[in-house]
């Protein structure tokens, strides 16, 4: 439609306000309650523009409608705006004008009308501050109750934590009783500090009224969610960090990690030289220069090459490094070292992903891209826990489900989303594969398969449809510990859905069986036509780490080259042998635990690990110890002493993602700019430049200047990356894979004319149930789950050293009520917890969010190494371990 | 969830973070949202609770005929001040807007039992009433005593007043109507041009059709929250004749296609709610509400939802918020109720003076209804005369008929010895008129241009004893306590005029606070969110036209 704004003509679109329109115009009208993120509220009134006929109107909350003509400048209107403006400034004490311009549009409102002191006096408010909480910092007396914390908190968050309280004058915000605020159900997204307008809602960094010095866009550094964020740094220290508001994943919102989980980077523990042992093993790792820490690791992996020959090294690379530095890693093993015995830690979360969807569609990642949900009418999520463990995506479910789209849960625990669902499938630990059969089977029964998709695009429908004989839904329901109609409630529901997505996460793949349960999850998305066709939402991985995506795009695999291209192909091996000016070993080499198996063995005698705490994140932790001790050579890059560099001859000391440069991958194929916003702390060095250091001690040369150049010479050799380069990031964003040319968009939605494996079919998968590896019996009866806690990311080792701590101070076993009153313990009571591998002390936790029989804790204290209980079993086809089911016996301490 | 959060409240008297912990974790909700609403409404908000709770009325009538004076001897007789809990917790006195009771202020209520009149029921009668309260186990004996509203037809065929006044009982058109079209009921409401009887004057066959097309499930609601002092013929209708609003509430229900209607009863008025909710339950028995009302296809049932409260509430949108039992704020519209309602759902809210016109209408056809009063606003109107007049009460009388019919003929003028100064019409947000306006028609547009609101039809008689400095704090203390506080126009500046008001008892400083309330009441009424910031305005601005220069006559 057409309106006029200051006699200029604009054409808005039909739901637009006359604030879009005023802006379309590019007339300023300040506003204080308006945040784009939220819906529209008109409170604070300082947007009133006249319309004809001379009517006074808020901006914001009024329709366009075509042929209005609005004046921003219209006396009555300004005069009435400012007005309302300085009321609001009459409540305020003088400081509120205080606050920085660009921390406030308060004072920029006032900037805008010229106000420096308000027409009105009288009572201020005398609320007071509440600092309870690490990071949210309220000076209730700067508060305009202009609700835009409440609403972020609701419409943005979802949780619901911050209600205005009072009325009239004394209206104020506050958090869940309106006791201190960290008391309060607050999960510290932030969403809160970003939106409110006057600093009432401030954060410790921006408390401090100095200028920030320089501010850097990047992309975070904890979860695979990968949230755009912007870094303000002060004095070479993170000052603050927000999201940025108009990035595609998040969306200008963020989560306590991304978002004030920093202070890590500057702890006093930060490695600022490398370290080594001068005199063998038993000696103290002692500070040494770069010089000869590189010197002793070229030395001794020549040494060890040259006599028990390339495959004697394993390396482990990471997947919180960058893309770059991850090519950079594989190409070491393979062209310096000449070994193919190169993983990452997406061997123990996703590799089941990148096997089973490579299987299922063609491609190892997610389908879709995660703007596909906003059209989805039914999520499906399974073995995941996005509000803890990705909580931005966990914030985008929830508005998906407030705005009315069905929730079907499925999860051993009662996790948040459980409480909003639709249904929740409360299914025993490791039973995912009957589960996915059952829904399947009520899907095929039922009529909700989508025949003509099967017919023209998929495969394995006979088989399938045989096998589902074996699993109608009272048996299945059986064996996965449910009631049939909950399983049936979950298949209408996905079924009857115009555009269902499925979410999932490591709940399905830690397991004995983890491929078969992405390949039968899959097989839902597939019968149902919601893969690969127009409008379609999809499946979606969750991913973990920050670039676990990346690391295995980038080829740190030991059968994989960049792009997943086989080694065994002499092809693709001779076109990175070519480039590389080296032969490309053929054989593939040893995943993580392999590599431990190995050096246990004695056949491997090196490994070298970067940036991985294997010593306390990989499953059977005393497994490890002995690995590692069984090893001529154990090198470890990291930012700070951690148990696996404890065990290390050498330590190298290496930077955090704020202070790189390069790109990690997302959990939706998202390619994305890493930049340093912070120089290194002392002598700590960036993966790649360590890298390029040690290959020159080796007498090597690995190119790759920079990690433009390595994402450069990586898009020439790999076909799904050959369009993506820093350049283009650079100036268009945010690019997915596969994305073939410079001249071709990514392509975020996958498959939509054919899928990518051989036969161009979406490949159904015939999978029976099998039992998972750990079983419990009359001696270890209960039924320990892993995963992770808002507060506390992976090993800890950055959330630790922040104020997260104080929210979360230590780890707890959770328990339910039930099983407490049988063993007489307490909240906080001590509890020994031993598997059939070792005995863990934890504090007990007492909820109903696990069932009775069932714990569950996290391993990300050292203190209580959950790791060392977690059980040996691993997933048949890709070795991933199954962290998700430990059988284990309770006895109070 | 108020229903919830007075259970807590009549357990120890309060409302802490463990009610509200458990409040929230028994409906689902967040606890912020129960803090919200907890801190919202005043019922709960103004601290402890004693065993015994007395409210007293400070609403307009009572101020007006008391100058205050019965707060102090209640708060003399109780041994608590106003707004405060006993020490140990005997009782608490509450201020309150209003009681309606204005027919015979000043007025209380102890715990549900109402007094009104001088002595407020008798409760001033025993003056040894403090002595024996603290004597432990000594309960006061019952003699309060309120007297009824009177109430009169003023019209020849009474429409509102029908059941009341002219023997027409409820549920005759109900049962005969349901069976047909819901189309008849719309034509014939459309035909008569029933508007909006809670002030806005909306017409209410256009609610409804609106109402109608938007997709179901929809809802009815009535609007009970007789919030203006001064008004009390919502109460005569509740108390007195509540079927034939439950009729009119069926009827409305039933021609927007909605299965579930809401009357939401201001807890100022308990006995009204009781009353509802007996009726409720009769018309169930009788087969009015309840699945496939009279063997035709229509699901119809009401529930009755009591306020904790706020004046603000009375606004639709923050009447449904109340309903919900979430802080009972102004939200922006659009969207309108009839789009995004009770749960977000489609839902006509009507006044309950509104609905209870509507059986007559269905009965006697909307042309008969239409014929009465005045061609530019059909029908009729209840108003309610103030305890000052001669004869107070709830008058039915056609649009139209002049103002000093009202006051002189019906209300027979003042009584002795007092003399009127103004007449405030409309309640708190509508105004006030010097005698030698009354001539203006009992009519929306003449009054407005007048600089007056008609609102709800009350007419609070004010004499020349009263000092325009207290008039006029009286004014703003209702706006600053009853702001909802969402927009900034009102949150704040219901606030600056009531610290102008205070200025203007020192001489010195009237002039300057007369020039302040300027700004103040143009950012009100171009700036506010809702009709309330704008109303009060409006009677500041009519106040200051009448006493602006007693006013200053003091400052100098």
């Amino acid at each position: 439609m057409r309106l006029s704004v200051n006699d200029i003509t604009v054409e808005v679109p039909a739901d637009a306000t006359v604030l879009d329109a005023v802006r379309a115009a590019g007339a300023v009208v300040p506003t204080l309650c308006f945040d784009k993120r939220l819906s529209p509220q008109g409170s604070c009134r300082v947007c009133l523009v006249g319309v004809a006929g001379g009517r006074a109107i808020p901006a914001c909350t009024t329709p366009a409608a075509e042929g209005m003509v609005v004046h921003t400048d219209e006396p009555a209107a300004r005069r009435s705006a400012q007005l309302a403006l300085e009321l609001l400034v009459s409540q305020l004490p003088a400081r509120a004008l205080d606050v920085p311009a660009e921390r406030s549009e308060l004072v920029r409102a006032c900037q805008h009308f010229g106000v420096t002191q308000s027409r009105f006096d009288g009572a201020t408010r005398n609320q007071g501050i509440d600092h309870s909480h690490p990071y949210v910092k309220l000076d209730r007396d700067l508060c305009i109750a202009c609700n835009r914390c409440v609403r972020m908190c609701a419409e943005v968050q979802g949780t619901f934590a911050l209600t205005l309280a009072g009325r009239g004058f004394d209206t104020v915000v506050a958090a869940g009783t309106g006791g201190p605020w960290v008391s309060s159900p607050c999960v510290a997204c932030g969403g809160c500090v970003d939106s409110c307008p006057s600093g009432a809602l401030s954060e410790p960094g921006l408390l401090d009224p100095r200028p920030i010095s320089r501010t850097t866009t990047t992309t975070c550094g904890y979860c695979g969610v990968g949230c755009s964020l912007q870094v303000h740094v002060r004095d070479e220290q993170v000052a603050a960090v927000t999201p940025v508001h108009g990035a595609p994943v998040n969306r200008g919102h963020a989560c306590i990690k991304g978002r004030f989980a920093h202070a890590f980077t500057r702890s006093r523990e930060r490695l600022t030289t490398p370290l080594l042992r001068r005199g063998g093993r038993d000696a103290p790792l002692e500070p040494a220069s770069w010089e000869e820490a590189l010197t002793v690791v070229a030395t001794r992996l020549a040494a060890i090459r040259d006599r028990h020959g390339p495959d004697a090294i394993g390396m482990i690379s990471s997947a919180r490094a960058t893309n770059e530095e991850n090519y950079l890693a594989q190409k070491f093993a393979r062209a310096v070292l000449g070994t193919n015995n190169v993983d990452n830690c997406s061997r123990l979360c996703h590799a089941p992903s990148a096997v089973g969807l490579t299987a299922s569609f063609g491609y190892a990642g997610g389908t879709n891209s995660v703007d596909d949900l906003d059209d989805t009418d039914c999520i499906l999520i399974a073995g995941a826990n996005p509000t803890e463990a990705h909580p931005v995506i966990g914030a985008r479910i929830k508005q998906l489900v407030l705005r009315g789209a069905r929730l079907v849960v499925i999860d051993p625990r009662r996790i948040d989303l459980a409480d909003m669902a639709d249904v929740h499938v409360q299914a025993k630990p490791g039973s995912n594969v009957a589960v996915f059969n059952g829904i399947a089977r009520v899907l095929l029964d039922e009529g909700y398969a989508d025949e003509d998709f099967l017919r023209a695009r998929g495969s394995g429908l006979a088989e399938l449809t045989a096998l589902l004989r074996d699993y109608p839904v009272d048996g299945t329901a059986r064996l996965a510990g449910v009631q049939p109609e909950a399983l049936v409630t979950a298949a209408r529901l996905y079924g009857r859905a115009q555009r269902p997505a499925i979410v999932y996460g490591l709940g399905i793949t830690e397991h004995a069986h983890g491929t078969d349960g992405v390949r039968t999850l899959a097989n839902l998305a597939i019968l149902k036509g919601a893969v690969g066709t127009s409008g379609c939402c999809g499946v979606l991985s969750m991913r973990g780490q920050n670039n676990v995506q990346g690391a295995s795009d980038m080829g740190a695999l030991p059968d994989m080259l960049p792009g997943y291209q086989h080694v065994t192909d002499a092809e693709i091996r001779a076109r990175f042998g070519r480039s590389w000016g080296t032969t490309v070993p053929d054989r593939p080499g040893l995943r993580i635990l392999e590599m431990f198996e190995s050096a246990i063995a004695g056949r491997v005698r090196a490994m070298y690990v970067i940036g991985e705490d294997i010593a306390q994140t990989d499953p059977d932790s005393g497994n490890v110890r002995k690995a590692l001790a069984a090893c001529d050579l154990v090198v470890s890059h990291d930012l700070f002493l951690s148990r696996t560099a404890e065990l290390a001859d050498v330590v190298l000391p290496a930077v955090s993602f704020l202070e790189k440069d390069g790109t990690f991958v997302n959990f939706d194929r998202r390619v994305q700019r890493v930049r340093p916003a912070l120089s290194p702390p002392g002598k700590a060095t960036p993966d790649f430049d360590i890298l390029r250091l040690l290959a020159r001690a080796m007498g090597a040369d690995l190119g790759c200047q920079t990690p433009a150049d390595a994402m450069v010479e990586c898009a020439t050799l790999t076909p799904t990356f050959a369009g993506i380069s820093h350049a283009r990031l650079d100036r268009d964003g945010p690019l997915h894979w596969p994305c073939h040319g410079a001249d071709q968009p990514g392509q975020g939605r996958l498959y939509l004319d054919s899928f990518a494996t051989p036969d161009g079919r979406a490949a159904l998968a015939a999978r029976r149930y099998l039992p998972p590896g750990e079983q419990p019996d009359a001696a270890f009866p209960y039924l320990l789950i892993t995963g992770r806690r808002l507060e506390h990311y992976n090993s800890g080792s950055m959330s630790r050293r922040t104020p997260n701590s104080r929210l979360r101070p230590r780890e707890l076993l959770d328990l339910h009520p039930d099983d407490a009153r049988e063993l007489h313990l307490a909240e906080g009571d001590l509890v020994e917890v031993t598997s059939r591998r070792a005995t863990v002390t934890f504090p007990v936790h007492l909820t109903d969010t696990v069932i009775p029989g069932e714990l569950f804790t996290t391993f990300s204290f050292p203190d209580t190494p959950t790791n060392a209980l977690t059980s040996d079993a691993t997933d048949t086809e890709t070795g991933c371990p199954e962290y998700k089911v430990t059988a284990v016996s309770l006895h109070p301490a | 969830m108020l229903d919830r959060l007075r259970q807590a409240q009549a357990e120890d008297g309060r409302v802490d973070a463990q009610d509200l912990q458990r409040a929230a974790g028994e409906f689902g909700w967040p606890v912020a949202a129960v803090t919200g609403s907890a801190s919202y409404y005043a019922d709960f908000a103004e601290g402890s609770r004693g065993r015994r709770h007395v409210r007293v009325c400070e609403g307009t009538s009572c101020f007006v005929s008391m100058r205050g004076q019965h707060v102090a001897h209640l708060e003399q007789a109780l041994g608590v001040r106003l707004g405060e809990c006993a020490a140990d917790g005997s009782v608490s006195l509450q201020g309150v807007r209003c009681l309606g009771f204005c027919y015979d202020s000043p007025a209380v209520l102890d715990g549900h039992q109402p007094g009104s009149g001088q002595t407020l029921g008798g409760l001033f009668g025993d003056p040894h009433a403090a002595e024996r309260r603290t004597t432990p186990g000594w309960v006061e004996p019952l003699k309060m005593r309120a007297a009824e509203i009177p109430y009169a037809s003023a019209v020849q065929r009474p429409v509102v007043l029908a059941g009341l006044v002219g023997n027409e009982g409820p549920w005759t058109v109900w049962p005969v109507v349901v069976t047909g079209s819901p189309d008849q009921v719309m034509a014939e409401v459309a035909a008569s041009g029933l508007r909006g009887r809670g002030g806005a004057g909306f017409p209410v066959a256009k609610k409804w059709s609106a109402t109608a097309q938007e997709p179901g499930p929809r809802h009815v609601v009535a609007n009970g929250d007789e919030g203006d002092p001064g008004s009390f013929c919502d109460r005569l209708l509740m108390e007195s004749d509540p079927h034939r609003i439950l009729e009119g509430l069926a009827l409305a229900g039933f021609a927007v296609g909605a299965g579930h209607g809401v009357i939401l009863v201001r807890s100022e008025y308990p006995m009204a709610a009781e009353r509802l909710r007996a009726a409720v339950a009769e018309a169930r028995q009788s087969g009015h509400l309840g699945r496939r009302v009279h063997g035709s296809q229509v699901d119809f049932d009401v529930e009755i939802v009591q306020g904790a409260g706020s004046y603000v509430a009375g606004e639709e949108t923050a009447l449904l918020h109340n309903v919900a039992g979430l802080r009972a704020d102004v939200r922006a519209r659009p969207p309108y109720p009839v789009s995004h309602g009770f749960l977000g759902q489609p839902t006509a809210v009507n006044n309950v003076e509104t609905l209870a016109a509507v059986p007559w209408i269905v009965s006697h056809g909307g042309a008969a209804y239409a014929g009465l009063g005045h061609p530019d606003e059909p029908g009729t109107k209840l108003v309610c005369l103030s305890q000052l007049f001669g004869r107070p009460g709830v008058y039915e009388v056609e649009f139209g008929v002049p103002m000093r019919h009202l006051v002189e003929d019906l209300g027979g003028g003042l009584r002795e010895p007092h003399t009127l100064r103004a007449v405030q019409v409309g309640g708190p947000l509508g105004g006030f008129l010097p005698p030698d306006q009354l001539d203006l028609p009992l009519l929306s547009r003449p009054l407005e241009e007048a600089g007056v609101a008609l609102g709800h039809g009350s007419l609070v008689a004010v004499d020349t004893a009263l000092p325009a400095a207290a008039i006029l704090w009286h004014a703003w203390a209702f706006g600053a306590a009853e702001s909802c506080g969402a927009c900034t126009p009102c949150r704040v500046g219901a606030r600056r005029g009531l610290e102008l008001a205070e200025r203007t008892r020192n001489p010195a400083r009237v002039a300057e606070a007369l020039t302040a309330h300027e700004p103040l009441l143009e950012v009100l009424r171009v700036a506010s969110l809702c009709a309330f910031g704008s109303g009060v305005s409006r009677a500041v601005r009519s106040l200051l036209r009448i006493y602006s220069d007693e006013l200053r006559r003091v400052g100098e």
